[in-house]
């Protein structure tokens, strides 16, 4: 009876595991499936066409890139001084440093929409910008602030003490701590939660909804307001509406692998940074 | 490193805590923008904006209610799919699979993860639409458009959420405890439901939660397959056929047109903005319930 009871707790939870896996690769199989009927070096390669619906993607693929960079270049020294402020500035006043982690957990949970409409308050309205691709770098970098900052923490708070105790012992400042042996010591936590973060920025639609994505008429941006870029995610956003074309349906599944692609190549570079920290910070 | 010996102005503190300040000031003050820009509605609509289940701009009538049940129906469908199967499958990896197997496993969630979810949408339109007109045959949707298709499309969406943490919960249970149970007799599903689970429920019910959060706010995926069909107030609360028909979120809302052609008058962006206030409140509210619960049993901080 407990044999048969134990049996059937590996096997239902088994089930399960065997789901998830299986809906990995059903959705990873049918978008490569379909996606590679299109894609050859023409699609990545050439400008859109028939307003937007066929051709290639290229500018797509820029605009995209431009704004991950964006996000990069904005997160990067925030994330990093919120990290600090949390592992090292707070280290003798538990509480306060415990909230500003429940708050980071609290921000990642924020929807993107919301950011997405902020923006359209702050850039469109009072600072009088048309859509922009800085807005929608500027947002997509707060959206990822979270991510980036709990991961540049965790390796921070995994280094062995003794480096701190070393540092000290030869007279080093704080900031000198901080410059020579903190962020040396954990560059690896910070470049994992970026390009995590950057997967996660270059597939979102709903922070550059309003702020700075076109369907199309947008090349490269020449200069801050009114220059809207167009992105791989709301291009598919857009034509998903208007998915009962065949042709549409090929161009999307087309725009589906590359986004998917970029986004994968991006968390499969983070991916072994980010399981050795996480299993190094419980064996801790 | 004790303050006070270099009393100099450490650019690299201030620095920091500039960032700090102005990433607090960022997400607060979207908070105050909402509630701000949300105040002409308060004022004419009062309570009614939250109870009225009409939404009719033109007549300058606000009721939000119809989306408010299109947002908690679209997520008790995602949890009651994702809560088990994530628990079960956090269950298998932690106390049946070995470690090596378990990190493939992890791989794989985490890459379900990264998907955008304009794809998970993409994917909804294309595929699930058709699969749940033949799933709620029965009840004789219009479409494939509807709060069962986004319900169904956010669980596999919050499905890695909730795994993850489940796992991490899990298999923060000591294994000195894992140890001695199985020693005292108990069989590997009595140490997993009887000793684990019990251990790990805080950390349970926090990915639970965070799952919720997310489905709550989740607005691209959503928007794509719900039909995004204004006061849609069921006759019967607790009925399939609400479930079947097209419906509105507080979020298919926001990402829609109305944003944009609210723009010249106050009343109607007022209302919009409340619908961003609201869903800011809620989700806020799950999520730091469940990003407590989650801390509270001296993990991360």
């Amino acid at each position: 009876m407990r044999r048969g009871i134990d049996r059937a707790f590996a096997a239902a939870t088994g089930i399960c595991a065997a789901a998830v896996c299986a809906l990995l690769l059903g959705i990873a199989g049918s978008i490569v499936w379909r996606g590679l009927s299109v894609l050859d070096w023409r699609f990545v390669s050439r400008l859109a066409a028939g307003a937007g619906a066929s051709g290639g993607v290229l500018y797509e693929i820029l605009g995209t890139l431009i704004l991950v960079a964006t996000a990069l270049l904005v997160s990067a020294p925030l994330a990093t001084g919120v990290a600090l402020v949390q592992a090292v500035y707070l280290e003798t006043r538990p509480r306060a440093r415990r909230w500003l982690f429940v708050a980071l957990y609290a921000a990642n949970s924020v929807p993107s929409v919301l950011l997405g409409i902020a923006g359209l308050i702050v850039f469109s309205r009072w600072l009088g910008w048309g859509k922009s691709w800085l807005a929608g770098g500027i947002l997509l970098g707060l959206m990822i602030l979270p991510t980036v900052s709990v991961a540049l923490i965790e390796r921070l708070r995994s280094l062995p003490r003794r480096y701190l105790e070393a540092a000290s012992g030869l007279g080093l400042t704080r900031s000198q701590v901080i410059w020579s042996v903190l962020l040396p010591q954990s560059l690896g936590g910070l470049v994992s939660g970026l390009l995590l973060g950057l997967a996660r920025a270059s597939g979102e639609t709903a922070p550059i909804l309003f702020a700075a994505a076109v369907f199309s008429g947008a090349g490269l941006p020449a200069g801050i307001r009114d220059s809207p870029v167009v992105a791989l995610p709301y291009h598919i956003f857009v034509l998903a509406q208007d998915s009962l074309d065949p042709t549409v349906q090929d161009h999307l599944w087309g725009a589906a692998a590359v986004l998917l692609a970029l986004v994968f190549a991006l968390s499969l570079l983070a991916l072994p940074v980010r399981l050795r920290i996480h299993e190094e910070a419980k064996s801790a | 490193m004790r303050e006070g010996r270099h009393r100099r102005l450490e650019l690299t503190r201030v620095a920091s805590l500039g960032f700090t300040a102005f990433a607090a000031l960022a997400f607060l003050g979207m908070l105050v923008l909402f509630t701000v820009e949300s105040l002409p509605v308060w004022r004419q609509a009062g309570l009614g904006y939250l109870f009225g289940k009409r939404w009719f701009f033109r007549v300058h009538e606000f009721g939000i209610l119809p989306m408010v049940y299109g947002t908690l129906a679209v997520s008790a469908v995602a949890l009651l799919v994702a809560a088990p199967l994530g628990v079960g499958t956090a269950f298998f990896t932690v106390e049946v699979l070995p470690r090596r197997a378990r990190l493939a496993v992890k791989t794989a969630v985490e890459l379900l993860a990264g998907i955008p979810s304009v794809i998970y949408g993409l994917l909804g339109v294309l595929l699930l639409r058709d699969f749940v007109v033949r799933l709620l045959a029965h009840w004789d949707p219009l479409s494939g458009d509807t709060l069962m298709t986004g319900g169904l499309l956010l669980a596999v969406m919050i499905l890695p959420t909730v795994m993850t943490l489940a796992d991490d919960a899990l298999s923060g249970v000591s294994a000195a405890q894992r140890t001695a149970a199985r020693a005292l007799g108990l069989t590997r599903a009595e140490t997993a439901l009887r000793v684990a689970a019990r251990q790990a429920f805080p950390g349970l019910a926090s990915a639970v939660l965070l799952g919720l959060g997310r489905a709550l706010g989740e607005t691209i995926a959503v928007f794509l397959v719900i039909g995004r069909q204004d006061n849609q107030w069921p006759k019967r609360l607790l009925s399939m056929e609400p479930l079947a028909s097209a419906g509105q979120t507080l979020t298919t809302k926001l990402g829609g047109s109305e944003t944009f052609i609210s723009y010249g008058d106050p009343l109607h962006w007022g209302a919009v903005m409340g619908l961003a206030l609201v869903l800011f409140a809620v989700v806020g509210v799950v999520s730091v319930a469940g990003a407590r619960l989650a801390l509270r049993e001296g993990g991360g901080a």
